[in-house]
Parts: C-alpha cells; sequence; structure tokens
C-alpha cells in the first residue's frame, strides 16, 4: 500500500511550488507592472509587497488547513466543511468563477504577448463586430488551453516545472543586471498612501495561486510537511521577485520612461509591454526577446494551472452537491472531467469578450478576497470547536492573532477593488447564497463543523446562534421514500412499508398518486380539465396512514401518459433515493404494453426500487435469502429498517455447494450487512426450492434482483419467479439504482 | 507463466471505465468459469508524475471503486472468482504488464474500445503496446462487431462526439 500511496502522491515540494508560482508570476510581472509605476509611481514596489503581506496571512491559514485536510478543492473544501455549506457554496462558486476571471485576465495578457512578438494589432471586423487581434489571440489561446485540458494531454503538467523554473531564471539575470543600471534619481515621484493601497487592489490578481495549491492537495507527497512549504515558499518568493522587478523597472530607466510606453500608444496599436521595454532598454535586444516569450509562456501556464485547478472546486462541489455530481463526469476516453472543463472554458471565453481587462482582474481579486476572508474564518472555527480528528501537521503561529488579520485584511482590500468588479464580486457571492437557499439546500449531504457544534451545544449557546445556525443547515443527503399509489386496496401497506424506511433513515416519505392520460390528451390541457379530487382523496388518506410515523409528508399529483414512465419521472423529479411500489395484477397499468420502451426506462434506474407483492404487511419474521451483490445489500438494508421499527426477526438464507464455505460466507455477509443478530440458514440443493420450503415459515420474503433488468421483466409481466407466485407471504424485491448499462443497450432483449 | 495452464486460468481484466468493466466482464467471465479461473479486475489510475493530474485524484479513486464493484456484481452473477487491483502509473501498458508479471496472469484480457483515432497522439496508444509487447498472451475479445445492432455503437459513442463538437464551437 506504501508503494501506491508514493506512487498516488507524486507531486514533489518543486512541483508544489511551481504550481503556485507558476499561476501567480504570469500576471504580476508579465501583465501589470506597467499600469501598477503609472498609478503608484516608486510605491509599486510597496504597493506589491504589501499585496504579499496580505496574502501571506491568509497562506499560514490555509497551510495549516491543507495539513489537516489534504483534500480534492483547497479552499472551497475547508469553507464547507469548516462552516457549513451556506458560506460552502459562495467559497465554491467564488473560487470556481474568480479562477475562470482570472483565466481570462491571463489570457488577455496572452494575447498582448502574441500581438507584440508578431507585430499584429489592430481591429479585425467580422460583420457588425469588431474584435481586436489581442481579444482573438486571447480567444484562440483560451480555446487551446481549454482543448488540452479536456483531452488530458498529461504533457503539459510537466511543462509547467520547466517554464518556472525558466522565469524564475530570467527574471534573476534581468534583476542582477537591472541593478547595475540603477540610478535612485531615475525613481519617479511616490504617490499618496490612498494611490498606493488602490494599486494593491489593483495587482492582488497577482497574488491568487497559492491557494491552488491545496486544491491538489491530495496529490502531494508528504503533505504535512511539502503542502506549507510550497504555499508559504511560493507567496514569499513571488512578493521578493515582484518587489526587486519593480524596483529595478523604475530605477533602471529614466522617469516618464514607462509612463510614456503606456500613455503614449497609437489608437489601435497594442500596447508596449513594460517589463519588456525596459528589459530591451537597459539589457539589449536579447533580454528583450527573452522577456517577450517568457511572458507568453507565463500567461499561457497560469492560465493552465488554474483550468486544472477549477476541475478540483467542481468535483469537490460535486461530491457535496452543491453542484450536480453530473458535472464532473469523467470522459470514457480521455479520462478528464470533460464536462467540467468545457463549461469552465466555454465562461473563460465569454468573459474574454465581455469583459474589459481592469473588470477581469478585478472579479478575480474580488472573488479571491471573499475566499480568503472566509478561508482564515474557517481556520479559527476549526480551532475554536477543534474536532478530535483536526490533526493538522502545521500550525499558524499567533493564534487568533494572524487568521483575524488575515480575514480583516482580506476583506478590506475589498475596499481597494475595481468598484464594477467589487459589485461584480459581491454580486456572485449573494447569487451563490441564493443557488444554495433554492438549489443546493435540498441537495447537499454535508453539515459543517461550526453548525454541528452550534446545534450540539445548543442549551448552552444564545438562542439567536442555535436558530440561524437550523435555519441554513442542509435538509438534503435526506433519504427521501417515493410511494406512488394507484391501487387503493394496497396502498396502506406500501405507505406503511414506505414510512419505517423513511423513518429508520430519518427520511421523508413522498407520496405521489400518478394519473393516467390517455396519449391523445396533451398533458398541460389535462391539467386545467381533469378532476383531481379523487387523487386528492387517496393522498388524503396516504398522509393519514403515514401519521403514525412521524416522518416529513409530502404529496404530489402527477400526470402522465404512461404511469410507468410517470414513476421513473417522479423518482427523478422529487430526487427519491428509495422507489417504493406494488405489483399486483396491474398495478400501474403495465403488461402487454410497449416493451422496449420499458426496457428502455429499466435498465437505469433512477433510484433503488423495492417492490411489494403484497399479501398483508406484517414483518415479523423475514427471510432473506442472498447470495451476495448490490441487490441483496439493498435487501439487507431494509430488513435491517424493518427490523429496527418492527423488532422483527430475520433469517439469512444461503444457498452453497459446500457448507462451511456457505456458512463461513454468510456469517461475514451478516455482520458486514449490519445484520448480526439475524438467524443463519445454510443449505445446499435447489435455490427456489429451499426459499420455498424456508418462507413457510416467514411472515415476509426479501429477494435482491439476483439479475439485473429484473424490474423491466417484472412489469412485462415476463418475469418467471416460480417462488414468487408459490409462497404464501408478502414478496418484497429490491433493486439498487443503477447506471444504464451499454451492453445492455446493446444487446436488449437478448439477456 | 508455465504454458501448459489454460488461457483463462489467471486472466488479467484491465478496465477503463464502468462500460468497460461490464463489456470486458460479459465476454471474458464465461471464459474464466469455463477454465475454473480466477479473473483480476486492474484498474490503473494515470499519474502525471510529477505534475497535476488531469483529473482529481479522489474522484478516480472512487471511479475505480465503482468499477469494481461492477465487476464484482457481474461475477456474483456469473459465479465467477474475481480479485480487483487498483495501480497507479504514469504508463497504463507498462502498469498492465508490472500486474500481470506481479499476479503471475494467464493472459491479458480486453475488449477494444472504438477505432483508433487522432488524440491517441496526447493519449498514447495503450490497445497497441498491449498488443505488441506483451511477453503474455494478449487474448483481444472483439464486441460483436458484425451484429446489426453494431450500428448502435456509434450511437452510443456518439454523444461523446457530439459534446466534442460543442466544445469545438466553444473555441
Amino acid at each position: 500500500m506504501s508503494g501506491d500511496e508514493e506512487l498516488a502522491k507524486d507531486l514533489g515540494p518543486l512541483a508544489a511550488l511551481t504550481i503556485g508560482v507558476g499561476t501567480m508570476i504570469g500576471a504580476g510581472i508579465f501583465v501589470l507592472p506597467g499600469d501598477a509605476i503609472l498609478r503608484a509611481g516608486s510605491f509599486a514596489s510597496i504597493a506589491f509587497v504589501l499585496g504579499g503581506v496580505i496574502a501571506i496571512f491568509t497562506a499560514l491559514s490555509a497551510s495549516e488547513l491543507g495539513t489537516a485536510m489534504p483534500r480534492s478543492g483547497g479552499a472551497y473544501y475547508y469553507v464547507n466543511h469548516a462552516l457549513g455549506p451556506l458560506l460552502g457554496s459562495v467559497a465554491g462558486w467564488a473560487n470556481w468563477l474568480g479562477l475562470a476571471f482570472a483565466s481570462a485576465f491571463y489570457m488577455v495578457g496572452f494575447g498582448r504577448y502574441i500581438s507584440r512578438i508578431f507585430d499584429v494589432s489592430g481591429t479585425v471586423g467580422v460583420g457588425p463586430v469588431g474584435l481586436d487581434v489581442v481579444t482573438i489571440a486571447a480567444l484562440v489561446g483560451g480555446a487551446f488551453f481549454v482543448l488540452i485540458n479536456y483531452v488530458g494531454a498529461k504533457e503539459t503538467g510537466r511543462l509547467q516545472n520547466i517554464i518556472v523554473v525558466l522565469l524564475v531564471a530570467i527574471l534573476a539575470v534581468f534583476t542582477l543586471l537591472g541593478t547595475f543600471r540603477a540610478d535612485p534619481a531615475n525613481l519617479p515621484a511616490p504617490s499618496t498612501v490612498g494611490e498606493t493601497l488602490g494599486t494593491t487592489g489593483f495587482i492582488f490578481v497577482s497574488y491568487l495561486g497559492f491557494v491552488q495549491i491545496t486544491s491538489v492537495a491530495e496529490e502531494i507527497k508528504d503533505p504535512g510537511k511539502n503542502l506549507p512549504r510550497a504555499v508559504i515558499g511560493s507567496v514569499v518568493l513571488v512578493t521578493v521577485i515582484y518587489a526587486l522587478v519593480l524596483v529595478v523597472m523604475s530605477a533602471a530607466v529614466p522617469q516618464g520612461f514607462i509612463a510614456d510606453l503606456v500613455t503614449d500608444v497609437a489608437p489601435g496599436e497594442t500596447q508596449p509591454i513594460a517589463v519588456v521595454e525596459v528589459g530591451r532598454q537597459i539589457q539589449g535586444a536579447l533580454m528583450g526577446g527573452a522577456l517577450l516569450f517568457g511572458g507568453l509562456l507565463a500567461t499561457a501556464s497560469s492560465a493552465n494551472a488554474s483550468i486544472l485547478a477549477s476541475s478540483r472546486i467542481n468535483f469537490a462541489m460535486g461530491r457535496d452537491r452543491i453542484v450536480t455530481p453530473a458535472l464532473n463526469e469523467i470522459h470514457p476516453r480521455f479520462g478528464t472531467p470533460y464536462r467540467s472543463i468545457a463549461i469552465t472554458g466555454g465562461l473563460i471565453l465569454l468573459f474574454i469578450v465581455a469583459g474589459d481587462i481592469a473588470l477581469l482582474s478585478g472579479a478575480a481579486s474580488g472573488l479571491h478576497l471573499i475566499i480568503y476572508g472566509l478561508l482564515n474564518i474557517a481556520l479559527i472555527a476549526m480551532r475554536y470547536v477543534n474536532p478530535e480528528d483536526y490533526q493538522p501537521d502545521f500550525t499558524v503561529p499567533l493564534f487568533p492573532l494572524l487568521p483575524i488579520l488575515g480575514t480583516v485584511l482580506s476583506f478590506a482590500l475589498l475596499a481597494y477593488v475595481e468598484p464594477d468588479a467589487r459589485l461584480l464580486s459581491f454580486g456572485i457571492a449573494l447569487a451563490a447564497i441564493v443557488w444554495y437557499l433554492l438549489y443546493a439546500r435540498s441537495r447537499a449531504t454535508k453539515q459543517g463543523i461550526l453548525g454541528k457544534y452550534i446545534l450540539h451545544r445548543s442549551e448552552e449557546l444564545p438562542d439567536a446562534a442555535v436558530s440561524a445556525a437550523t435555519s441554513v443547515q442542509p435538509d438534503g443527503g435526506d433519504y427521501r421514500v417515493l410511494v406512488p399509489l394507484a391501487n387503493p386496496e394496497h396502498q396502506t401497506d406500501l405507505i406503511t412499508l414506505g414510512g419505517a424506511i423513511a423513518k429508520q433513515r430519518n427520511g421523508t416519505l413522498v407520496a405521489v398518486h400518478i394519473e393516467t392520460v390517455p396519449d391523445q390528451t396533451a398533458l398541460e390541457s389535462a391539467r386545467e380539465k381533469m378532476d383531481l379530487s379523487a387523487s386528492r382523496s387517496l393522498l388524503d388518506s396516504a398522509r393519514e396512514d403515514a401519521t403514525a410515523f412521524d416522518v416529513p409528508v409530502e404529496t404530489h399529483t402527477v400526470l402522465s401518459h404512461q404511469s410507468f414512465e410517470g414513476i421513473f419521472d417522479a423518482a427523478t423529479t422529487y430526487d427519491a433515493d428509495l422507489t417504493v411500489m406494488g405489483w399486483g395484477p396491474d398495478p400501474h397499468g403495465s403488461p402487454g404494453r410497449a416493451e422496449s420502451a420499458v426496457d428502455e426506462l429499466a435498465s437505469s434506474l433512477p433510484c433503488d426500487f423495492l417492490v411489494m407483492k403484497d399479501r398483508g404487511f406484517d414483518p415479523s419474521e423475514i427471510l432473506l435469502p442472498t447470495a451476495g451483490g448490490p441487490d441483496s445489500e439493498l435487501s439487507a438494508a431494509i430488513a435491517s429498517a424493518l427490523s429496527a421499527e418492527y423488532d422483527a426477526r430475520v433469517s439469512l438464507l444461503h444457498v452453497s455447494d459446500d457448507e462451511e464455505s456457505g456458512r463461513a460466507f454468510l456469517d461475514e455477509w451478516a455482520s458486514e450487512n449490519g445484520l448480526p443478530d439475524a438467524e443463519l440458514i445454510v443449505e445446499t440443493g435447489d435455490v427456489e426450492e429451499a426459499i420455498e420450503r424456508h418462507a413457510a415459515d416467514a411472515s415476509m420474503l426479501i429477494v435482491g434482483a439476483t439479475e439485473r433488468g429484473l424490474l423491466s421483466r417484472l412489469v412485462r409481466g415476463t418475469l418467471v419467479l416460480d417462488v414468487i407466485e408459490d409462497v404464501e407471504c408478502s414478496v418484497l424485491l429490491a433493486e439498487k439504482k443503477r447506471k444504464r448499462s451499454l451492453w445492455e443497450r446493446l444487446l436488449g432483449d437478448s439477456r | 507463466m508455465t504454458g501448459t495452464e489454460p488461457l483463462f486460468a489467471r486472466p488479467l481484466l484491465p478496465v477503463a471505465n464502468e462500460d468497460d468493466a461490464d463489456r470486458t466482464a460479459t465476454l471474458a467471465f464465461p471464459h474464466v468459469a469455463a477454465a475454473g479461473g480466477t479473473a483480476t479486475a486492474l484498474h490503473v489510475i494515470e499519474k502525471a508524475g510529477g505534475a497535476p493530474d488531469k483529473a482529481p485524484l479522489e474522484q478516480r479513486e472512487e471511479m475505480a471503486e465503482a468499477i469494481f464493484e461492477w465487476v464484482r456484481s457481474a461475477a456474483a452473477d456469473t459465479g465467477v472468482d474475481v480479485e480487483t487491483d487498483l495501480r497507479y502509473g504514469t504508463d497504463v501498458a507498462e502498469t498492465i504488464f508490472e500486474a500481470a508479471e506481479a499476479l503471475g496472469a494467464t493472459a491479458i484480457v480486453f475488449t477494444p474500445r472504438g477505432g483508433k483515432a487522432w488524440w491517441d497522439l496526447f493519449s498514447g496508444d495503450t490497445r497497441e503496446t498491449l498488443t505488441t509487447e506483451s511477453e503474455i498472451p494478449v487474448v483481444v475479445l472483439p464486441s460483436r462487431e458484425d451484429d446489426p445492432e453494431d450500428d448502435e455503437t456509434v450511437d452510443v459513442d456518439s454523444p461523446t462526439d457530439a459534446e466534442e463538437t460543442t466544445t469545438g464551437d466553444d473555441a
């Protein structure tokens, strides 16, 4: 296992460091310095150092959280874990969109380099739309890097290490040679403190990269040691580089050189890139060319690393059901989360077209500052609650001073972010809250450490805190039992079965009446015309039957052309985890109808299914035959719920060729499936005969679908399972949710 | 490898995803059952080797578990003994060979997944390497090429192609 571990976690200290440095340096050195010097004069360097200082507090907090929880998703994961899914949703969306804005910004920088290298500029008109060359190059470059990540070319990642080492080398030479030319007399006049802070807000996009290291924390070798080194080291390293390069840029060229570069641009011309022109001026064409080429690589690697990081955040959000996990499906051939990458890529391209460079960098900074603030609060919460499994290898010194400073400074710097971008950032954060309340709250599976703590100690804590914590708790992960009703005769038994399971799982019972509408009638018009009073009374009595269990009950009437499709639709619509349905003589009007349609549906079950052949509901003596497999695990879960609710006796039956190995199997299976107290019966010989014999003593028989596709054959009426007809007790057939198998789609009925 | 053992005594089944697992299990397990053998399902998580991977590690570990779950349930259906092996490697084919050697596999058994394509340039052609460089027998189980329903294969792949086109449009 340790060998595997080593292979799985293969990011060494240098690789981890270069993720951070590579993401940050592209923006800091190769895009922003010209404007920064123009705004802050000789204080430009100070503006960058100030940014580094603000970032370092968050870097310390991120390091502690990262060593305690080296998980996929980084900042989002920590905030969600500590502060719960409401703020988790804010952090997740902010991180995701922040990265998309940042990538768009990097690509515009990339476009500028392309434009300068090939010396093309101006606007290319396509019909009424005119795009300048920089935007077109940014779009093409953005699309290219998205495509690279979509098909998962593995060479790109390794290139990053080389690029970063190369960049640092170029900049070291630039700085070293530059200092010989430096003359304090060249320094432009310093600007005001306010303007310097404004510059810090403007350049803060140069400090986003370190938190991306935590998003791949699970892949870092020896994270306890390497993660803090990489996170803190990358911030320190880039801050030093920024400060030195900025000083050299200001001091090595005559006053006004940079200002002329930035402001004295012919209309339609791409603005010269400050660092490149300074390099050319003081160290000749070779350095100018090296910096030009370096800038191209730097902006590209920044965007590439951000796209990779965003798929981690999507994955972590999907795992917690803040977004649909379908977003993260892995491509069968490329092995990449292609949907996530395609959507992120679409956003990047949209942002390139829609936003100017100041808005892009501002929104990226604003969103990340929100995350940084939350990250520091998450650390404070984890330290305060101090759960047992919170064992960071690295701890922030001077707690709580530093994380409090990190929180305050991060939120305070928001005031100096460009107003439009700030508004956009707050708008996105607000939208993420609305998203949580409307979409994710009913689905999110994870409760925050802080929320749990407050609710757990509700006696001692102020009421306001408790009620605030209660009102935003996720109610999803809630186990939802759907009971479609058709035949009033079996309704009570179905509701009783569903209610008992819902109660044991602390879940919700969803009763639906599926009203069939003739094919000729459009569902919309049926909704207006039909008399639903019968349906209402059916559902009312269902609600009454369920009162005994004291579980939340929802009722719905569903109109459908085919009742069986209706059940599947309802299971999806109402987000069911388990559907409990009856199967009698034609309970849902199915046999004889289009078989292929049923197959099509039943080949991929939207949730677990439990089908009851009702001969009276009496769970006192449950017989559960098993040969292992996922479907009989579902049977076991049902049996254990019923036994907890009704104190039922459960007997497990296993038919094996060999008595001894059969007993060993059953023994292990029983304890694995939470039925350690069940009576174990091992038989040899004919399976059906054994089931029938033991079912004579049982009041209920629970059978797992031993072969897939059982439900479809059941509905079509082609199921030949004599034992179900021959026994005298009620029978429950259990079939697990599953994905539609390609094989079954190919072969269809031939199985 | 003794050479006298049946091919399906200890076959190694490399599986890339759930569909692949399903197809391979369905085609291979009857042979394994006939030989009274024990199959080993292998999933390789491709690592970038010192750079961030193309997909989250935890996600792929979860996916591996789902694949193995699928294999185990198919094995239970057919009464075949199956073991599972999860490995990490920068070169998928190489990792498969290592696993085969470590397990003393009698054959490497897989089903092809559609035609060779341009992106093999990026991802490396694992299938080609398996068939040309293996030191033990390699069994390629055809997935019913002549079947009229084979058209379906194209359909099944087409959502992928559609996605592909969509991204192209984005670009």
